[in-house]
Formats: structure tokens, sequence, C-alpha cells
């Protein structure tokens, strides 16, 4: 409900935006401040140089507004979003900007109305020359984040004013739990004990003997046997088996909100990371999602990636329809 | 600091430099304060940044002179405008001395913005809105580099030309609509805190109070227009051989001349004397470089009136005050002054009326003159006892025995003393004192008058220099009054300036002239003025307002359009027109080189299939060519663009080699053979 209520909002600060914002710098401030200075003394003595100083001032307040206009039209941006993004720390986050015609100066690219902060920023755009701009983005929060759009805003040529463009771009942007420390491993694990059971299938671990070999020419070299080698004369590897690594499998109890469910997302996205770093195999339960136990890097993309929905169901649903569609 | 900023840095600097320069022209700020920004702004187009470190130190230095300044104020040796200006002046340079960083750069182009507005106050110089145009191009350059600067990741390139390109034509657009607000804003006044600006640099001290004598003499170099006067009838020539006079003197202390004699009330006319019917009427316009208030009006001046003065904030009548040695003032400040005068030609004085303390006073010699004078007086007349030829007799003796220099150092105790009988050489009012006082001691009655010697011809009108600045005696004739007699050598009685020196300036003056008429002294009448021509044009009396322009008009004119038209096009294309890839001039290079070389590829050869047969057949070439063609590849197909000067350096191998190509073998060597087929 809460989801949908946000969303409605979003789409009428879409409609209700301005094609063009403008906004007053520091420096603009001081030079307006000037301008009316100026202009009071112009008036107050009737000083015809002063009228002149006057008169250039505020051209080239026009000035600048044509300028900075000209640098926002015929842009196009494209969202490359980022590889991943995790609550409270800074990520690469990638947009791509090319212009049709013309020169622009001094952009800078942020996504509108999020959470999200920092911005990417682009000295100088050729004409025709699509370039990838990148921005370290911050945003606090775990979750899907809507994105509506990109703003493009250039100071350009004064400093003067900020004079922003907003563009249109529906997108998601995933954002995974904070990334933190997990207090303790579960001692309850799926299958067997740290070091018990082994496998005589695979004999590339640290458990018993299962035999010796003559070395492979690309092996490595810490399995020789030296005492055996010495005697046959060649090098003689010594083979073991290989030790199971332990199954967990995790879980987001149904019932938490808030702040109790981001600890324990973050607390299971931590020990998902920490044990998958040494080689078990974990798998994830969350009211709406049940992942199988796997190891390595993908696993924990899809642990980490179904951590991100929790709480989010609703937007998640709406998400699938709208592809699906 | 990478390049691009130090020439953003130098821009700015240069902005402030210039926005100083529009106050400093004005001639009116302390030289301290001229001299401590000078040094700044060379400190920091040098790069040394030598406040970066003392920012507290320096910040109580700045305070101690900001104090200084308000001292001046207090003890009213300074404008309150003139010392708030002097202190942004200070603050630039504080600022540019210190640490480049974005606060400091906004704090310098702030203080650069005042420094203008200051200057406006303070000046109508012409030299204020070529600073006013510096400073904007300069300023504008920083700061439109500042801003892409900081959207340049650090270590890349600040693309200046490209800033540079947008920012001018911008430039051009805000002067324009300068000069349409300009014209177009009502020229409103509240007229509540105006200040005289002030007449700029080289401008004349103006006719003191008092001539003194003993000081250098440099007035006489000084070729700037302070006077320019249409006289009716016109006389017809060239150059003016006559005397203008502002004032007269009649009591000399030993040092100076003064007059006796208070001021009169203020009138908008004043009467002199009675005219006469051969009087010349002068239409005179004092400009602002004359920088007094002293009216000057050609020997003998009956009649002057109609005064306007020039002020910043427009034009205004302003009433006359006699004094006494006939000298008249403009009671109110102005920039500059235009007024009405009639004389009558020299030595038509005789019915001037004189109190008997004046007619005394033509005779007074001060309590120390030194003996001698009276009796080389006495020699050179050897008994004559009429007044004009003793004085005639007198100044030929002058002229003829003593020299002119404007090279006197410092005051002497006697100076007259010291002309006539050490130096023997002076300045003319060295020559009109020594003649007043030899003519006095002998019984004739004399004054000294200052004023203008000379006469320019421009156009319609005549111009006088500061240089012209002239002084003579006045002897009394009986029945003749006052008659003019100058016994400054005459070729040193104008201005001595270069001539091409006078011919820039008088080229200035003309610019300035049009400058103060345009833009000074714009008003709201002249507003109205030009609003009137858009909706009424002038009607050409002669002409029907129907009739068109004739056809060689509209010939010219289509001519014209065409020309444009085929430049813009023809620029159009060539500034449009792809550049080549950078590996694709490497290849232009390298073929030519080739071809120098004798190599000719095949119909349909590549430079890589080129190079590849160049290797099969052993050619001394492919060993410097391959290297060249590897590289072409990558930069044009592997995406790894050539880098700066790469092109430069894969072609050195193949020059070389064309050189020794060149080369005249040697003789011993006659029997070496190339490698080449």
């Amino acid at each position: 409900m809460k989801a949908k209520a946000s969303s409605s909002w979003a789409r009428l600060r879409v409609l209700l935006r301005p094609p063009r914002t403008l906004k007053v710098t520091r420096t603009g401030r001081t030079y307006l401040v000037v301008t009316f200075g100026v202009g009071l003394g112009a008036l107050n003595t009737g000083n015809n140089l002063l009228y002149l100083v006057l008169g250039l001032l505020l051209s080239m307040v026009v000035v600048s507004g044509v300028l900075s206009e000209r640098c926002l039209r015929h842009l196009s941006v494209r969202r490359l979003g980022t590889e991943s993004a995790f609550a409270g720390e800074p990520f690469a986050y990638r947009w791509a900007i090319t212009r049709k015609q013309g020169h622009a100066f001094a952009l800078t690219l942020a996504e509108v109305d999020t959470p999200l902060t920092g911005e990417g920023r682009v000295g100088y755009l050729r004409s025709g020359v699509e370039h990838v701009v990148r921005a370290d983005l911050t945003t606090p929060q775990r979750g899907p984040l809507r994105l509506s759009g990109v703003r493009v805003t250039t100071t350009w040529p004064l400093g003067l004013f900020a004079k922003t463009r907003v563009f249109e771009l529906e997108g998601i942007l995933l954002v995974y739990p904070r990334r933190g420390y997990a207090c303790h491993v579960p001692t309850e694990a799926l299958q067997g004990a740290f070091g018990d059971s082994s496998t005589p299938r695979r004999n590339d671990g640290t458990g018993d003997v299962a035999g010796l070999r003559e070395l492979g020419p690309t092996e490595d070299a810490r399995r020789v046997h030296w005492r055996k080698s010495a005697a046959m004369g060649k090098l003689i590897k010594v083979e073991r088996e290989r030790e199971e690594r332990r199954t967990y499998q995790l879980s987001v109890d149904a019932g938490l909100e808030d702040a109790a469910l981001e600890r324990r997302c973050e607390e299971v996205a931590a020990l998902s990371h920490q044990l998958l770093e040494a080689g078990h195999e974990v798998g994830l339960e969350t009211p709406t999602e049940r992942l199988r136990p796997a190891s390595g890097h993908v696993q924990e993309r899809n642990i980490l990636r179904a951590l991100a929905w929790v709480g989010f169901e609703e937007l998640r649903e709406e998400r699938q329809k709208e592809e699906a569609a | 600091m990478s390049a691009p900023s130090r020439l953003r840095l130098a821009l700015r600097d240069l902005g402030a430099g210039a926005a100083f320069g529009s106050m400093v022209v004005s001639g009116q700020l302390p030289v301290w304060t001229v001299a401590a920004f000078a040094l700044s702004l060379v400190f920091a187009l040098l790069g040394w940044r030598v406040f970066a470190k003392r920012a507290k130190a320096t910040a109580v230095l700045l305070l101690g002179m900001a104090g200084l300044l308000g001292f001046s104020v207090y003890v009213g040796q300074l404008d309150l405008v003139v010392a708030a200006c002097s202190f942004a002046g200070l603050i630039a340079g504080h600022r540019m001395l210190s640490t480049p960083e974005a606060r400091t750069d906004g704090q310098v182009q702030l203080a650069g913005l005042l420094m203008v507005a200051g200057g406006a106050a303070l000046s109508g110089e012409l030299i204020f809105a070529v600073f006013l145009v510096a400073f904007c191009v300069f300023a504008s350059l920083s700061m439109g580099l500042a801003v892409v600067e900081a959207a340049v990741p650090e270590g890349e390139p600040l693309p200046v030309r490209s800033v540079v390109r947008p920012l001018s034509v911008g430039l051009l657009f805000a002067v324009s609509g300068a000069v349409a607000f300009f014209i177009l804003f009502p020229r409103l006044n509240w007229n509540v805190a105006a200040r005289r600006a002030s007449p700029g640099l080289g401008a004349t001290t103006g006719l003191s109070d008092t001539v003194r004598l003993g000081g250098a003499g440099t007035l006489k170099s000084n070729p700037r227009v302070v006077l320019r006067a249409h006289i009716t009838p016109d006389p017809g020539v060239d150059q003016l051989g006559s005397y203008w006079v502002a004032r007269t003197y009649d009591t000399f202390d030993g040092q100076e001349w003064t007059s006796v004699g208070g001021p009169k009330r203020s009138r908008q006319r004043v009467t002199l004397r009675p005219g006469g019917e051969s009087s010349l009427h002068q239409r005179i316009e004092l400009l602002p470089a004359y920088g007094a208030r002293t009216l000057v009006a050609l020997e003998t001046p009956t009649r002057m009136g109609n005064a306007v003065a020039h002020t910043a904030s427009g034009n205004r009548r302003t009433s006359l005050m006699e004094l006494g040695g006939g000298e008249v003032r403009f009671v109110d400040a102005g920039l500059g002054y235009s007024y009405e005068a009639t004389s009558l030609p020299p030595e038509e004085d005789a019915s001037t009326k004189m109190t008997e303390a004046e007619l005394g006073q033509l005779l007074a010699l001060p309590d120390r003159l030194d003996p001698r004078v009276a009796e080389l007086a006495r020699t050179v007349l050897d008994g004559e006892k009429e007044p004009l030829a003793a004085a005639r007799k007198l100044s030929s003796w002058l002229q003829r025995e003593y020299a002119y220099t404007l090279e006197l150092q410092g005051d002497v105790e006697d100076p007259l003393a010291d002309f006539l009988f050490v130096r023997k050489a002076g300045h003319c009012e060295h020559f009109a004192t020594a003649l007043t006082l030899m003519l006095r001691t002998q019984g004739f009655s004399a004054r000294l008058a200052s004023g203008f010697f000379g006469g320019e011809r421009s156009d319609e009108d005549y111009i006088l220099r500061a240089g012209d600045a002239h002084a003579w005696t006045h002897v009394l004739v009986p029945d003749r009054g006052f008659v003019t007699v100058d016994a400054t050598p005459p070729g040193n009685r104008a201005s001595q300036s270069m001539a091409a020196l006078q011919l820039l300036t008088g080229l200035y003056e003309t610019l300035e002239s049009h400058w103060r008429s345009a833009v000074v002294d714009f008003s709201l009448r002249d507003q109205m003025d030009v609003a009137q021509r858009f909706i009424r044009p002038p009607r050409d009396s002669g002409r029907s307002s129907t009739r068109l322009p004739p056809a060689r008009v509209w010939g010219v004119a289509l001519l014209a359009g065409l020309v444009t038209y085929g430049t813009w096009r023809f620029l159009a294309a060539r500034l449009s027109a792809p550049r080549p890839h950078t590996a694709t001039r490497l290849v232009d290079t390298v073929e030519r080189m080739l071809r120098e070389a004798g190599v000719r590829p095949h119909e349909g050869e590549t430079l890589e299939d080129l190079t590849a047969r160049l290797v099969r057949e052993h050619h001394s070439l492919a060993e410097p060519l391959a290297p060249v063609t590897r590289r072409y590849l990558e930069a044009r197909f592997g995406q790894r663009p050539l880098e700066a000067g790469e092109a430069e350096r894969l072609l050195t191998p193949l020059r070389r080699y064309l050189e020794a190509r060149r080369a005249p073998a040697p003789s011993s060597g006659a029997g070496s053979q190339r490698s080449a087929s």
C-alpha cells in the first residue's frame, strides 16, 4: 500500500515538473546583489557609465541563460546502471550521454527524486560521441529503488545559475543490504560436521592420502612427496581426498518489519558472504522466496538480490507484471 | 597545478587588473595603492602566491592598510568613494596572492566587479570603456574555464579552444545587449548621491590661483586637448596666433604672482568691459582635460555667459563669479563646461576702468627685489620713455639674450635674479615676470597675464592643448589701455610635444569626444530623440518620402549580400567538413614519403600489402615502414588512437631514410651499394 502511494506521488511529481528548472548558485547570488547595487547606484546618481555597467551585467545574465539552454538541448541520456549497489556505501554508477549537434559543457548528471546521493560530471561533451559518465552514488536504504529520470544540470557559462533538464527514464535500482560483519557462524548445518565427511571421488582436498602419482607438467609442486620422488627419480605427487563443505540454510522470518527486518537482512547478507567465501553451500528462505543451497559468487548474488526484495514483494509483482505485459 | 589552470588564473588576474585600471584612469587613487596592486598583479601573473601560507598575517596587513585609508578619509585627504575603491583594489590584490581555490576566485571576481563599478563612478574617460571590455573578456573567460575545469575529471585536459569560442560569441551578444539596454532603459536619476567624476589621467591641474616661478615646466609637452572653440567670424587660418586669457596678476612677492580684488556676486552673465562693433564671438567648450573652473577667452574678453556644466548626471546651467585679476569662474563643479564669450581685438582696451588701488598695484615691486634688475632694465632701455616701445625693446633684448628651457629643478630663493643673472634660461613665466618687473622698475605700469597661446584648426573649430598654456605681459599704454607684449621667444610659446604624439592625442580626443557625446552625456532627451526617430524617421525636405534609393544602391546591396552569403557558405562548408582521422593523416604523410623514396604501390595495394611486399623483397625501407604500418592499423581499426606527437616519432626513421637517400654518396664509398631494390 505504502509502495503504491509513493509510486503515485512520484508519477504526480513527474507530471508537475517544469521542463527546465533554474537555481541561483552562490556566486550567482553575489552577482545579483552586485547588479542590484550597481542599478541602485545608476538610478541614484544618473551616472551613464553605471548604466552601461548595469546593462552589461544584465546582458550577461541573459546570455548566461541562453548559453546554458543551448547546452541542454539535443541531448539524449541512457542509463547504464551499476554492477551492484550496497546500501550505505558508494557504488559506481554510469550513464551514457550523447549530443546530436553542437557541444555541451560542465554537465552534471544525477538520478532525480531518489534518495541517491552523488553525481557524475562531464566537462566537455562533443557532438555525436557517446560519453560514459561515472559517478559514485550512495543510498542509505536497502531495496528496490524506483528511478524516474536523470537530471542533467549545467552551470555553464559563468557558474551563476544552475539550469536543469530532467530526462524521464523509468527504471529500478536494486540496492543490496548494507554490508556488515557476521557475529557468529550458525552451528546447525544441514549436512555433516566440519571435516567429518569426505568423498573418494575427488582427490584434490586435504583429507586422507588417496594415492601417489607422477606430477603433471602444470600441477602444483607443493603436493610433491619429496622422499618418494628422490627414491624413484621423478616427481611424485600425493593425492588426498577432498573434504566436503557444510551446507547451511539461512532464513529471514516473516513478520519482521522496519529496523528489525533491515538488521536481519544485513545479518543474513554478511553470514552468507562469510560462509560462501569459506566454500560452504548456503541457501536462503524468505517469506516469499526460497533459494536452494549452493556455493560460489553467483549464489551470493542471488541471495543478495532476494534479500533486497524482502519487504517489497508488491513492487516486485507489479514489475513482473509490467515485464510480462 | 596544470597549465590550463594557470591560464585560467592568469585570465582571472588580468581581469582584476583591468578592473583596477578602470579606476586608475581617474587619477584619483593614492599612488601607494596603485603601486601595491601593480606589485600584486605582477607576482600573481608570475605565479608567486606569496600570501598562500600567511593568510592571517597578511589579513592584519590589509587591516592596517584599511586603517590608513580610513584615516586619510577622516583627515579629509581622501574622498570616501576613492578610499573604498582603493580598498577594493587592495582586497583583490590580497586574494590574487592567496591560495587559488573556488572561494578566492569568487572573491577576486567580486572585487573586480566592484572595482569596475567604482571606476564608472570615478571617471568618464574613454579608457574606462577599454578597461571595462577587457575586464568582461578576461573575467568571463576565467569564469567559463573555471566552470568547465570543475567538471573535467582530474588529469584530463581542459578544452580551452572549445570553451573560448562560444564564450566569445556570448560576450559579443552581451555587449550588444548592454548597448541596447543603455539606449533604451529610461535614464532615471534620483540624484541623491551624485558625485563629480574626475577628468582622468593626463589632465592638467588647470590654472592655479597663483603663478609660482621656479618649478619644472612639463606642461608644455602635454598634448591633451583642453579647449575647443568656435569663433565667429571665422579667422580662416590653420594656426591661430592668438592669446587666450584666463586671468591677470598684478602683485609679485618675489616668488609668486597674485591679484588684488575679491570675488563679486555670482551671475549668469559677466560683463568685464564695454564691447565694440568688431567683437569676436566664441562658443567655447572646456574639455574635462582642462580640469579647472576658470573661463578662458580670446584677448580682450568683454562678456561671458550662457555657461553649462557637464556632469556625470547630465548638463545644467551654471552661474559665473568674477574674481580679482579679471578672472571669471564657474560656480558649479563639472567635468567639462561650455559657454559663450565675446572679445575685443587686441589693443582696444582703453575703456577698462580701474581703481586707484589697482593702478597703483601695477607699479608695485617686491620688497627684496634684487637692485641689479632695475639697473639692468635702465641699461637696456637706455632712456626710453614710451611704455610700449620700452616693453618691446626689453622683450627683444630678453628674447635675444636669454634661452628658453623647461629644465628647471626645484625652487630657488630669488627665481627672477636666478633667471636674469645665473641661469639665463627659463620658460614663459620667467620671461613674462622679468619683462613685467623690469618695466615696473622704470615706472611703466604692467601686469602678468596667463592663459593659452595659439589655436590649431580642427574642422570648423580651433583646439588648444595643455601644452599651449602660456604667460605674457600686459603693458598699460595711455589712451590705448593694456597692450600685450610677449617676451618669450616666439618658437616656444605654443605646445612643444612631438607631432606624432599630437596626432595620436588628437585621434584619441576625437574618439573621446564621440564617447562623451554618445555615452557619458547621453540623457533622457537623447533617448526620446532616438525613440522619435524610430517612430517617425526624419524626412528629407529635398525629397519625397516615397522616393526609393537609386538602382545602383540596390545593386550594390544585392552584390554585398551575395558576397556575404557566398563567404558564409564557403566558411560553413570549410568549418563543418568532417576532419580526417588522425591515422588517415599519418597514412597520407607516409604515402607522400614513399612517393619521394620512389616506391609506388600497385593498384589496389593497401599500406599493409605494400609493407608485406617490401618485407618479402628485403627492401631497405621495409624496416622503418613496418612499425609505422603496424601502429597505423592499431590506431585506425584497433581502437588505440595515436597519442600526441606519436605520429612524428613514428615517421622519424622514415625521414632519416629519405635524408640519407638524398645525401650525395661519399667518394670513398662509391662502390657501396644500397640494398634497396
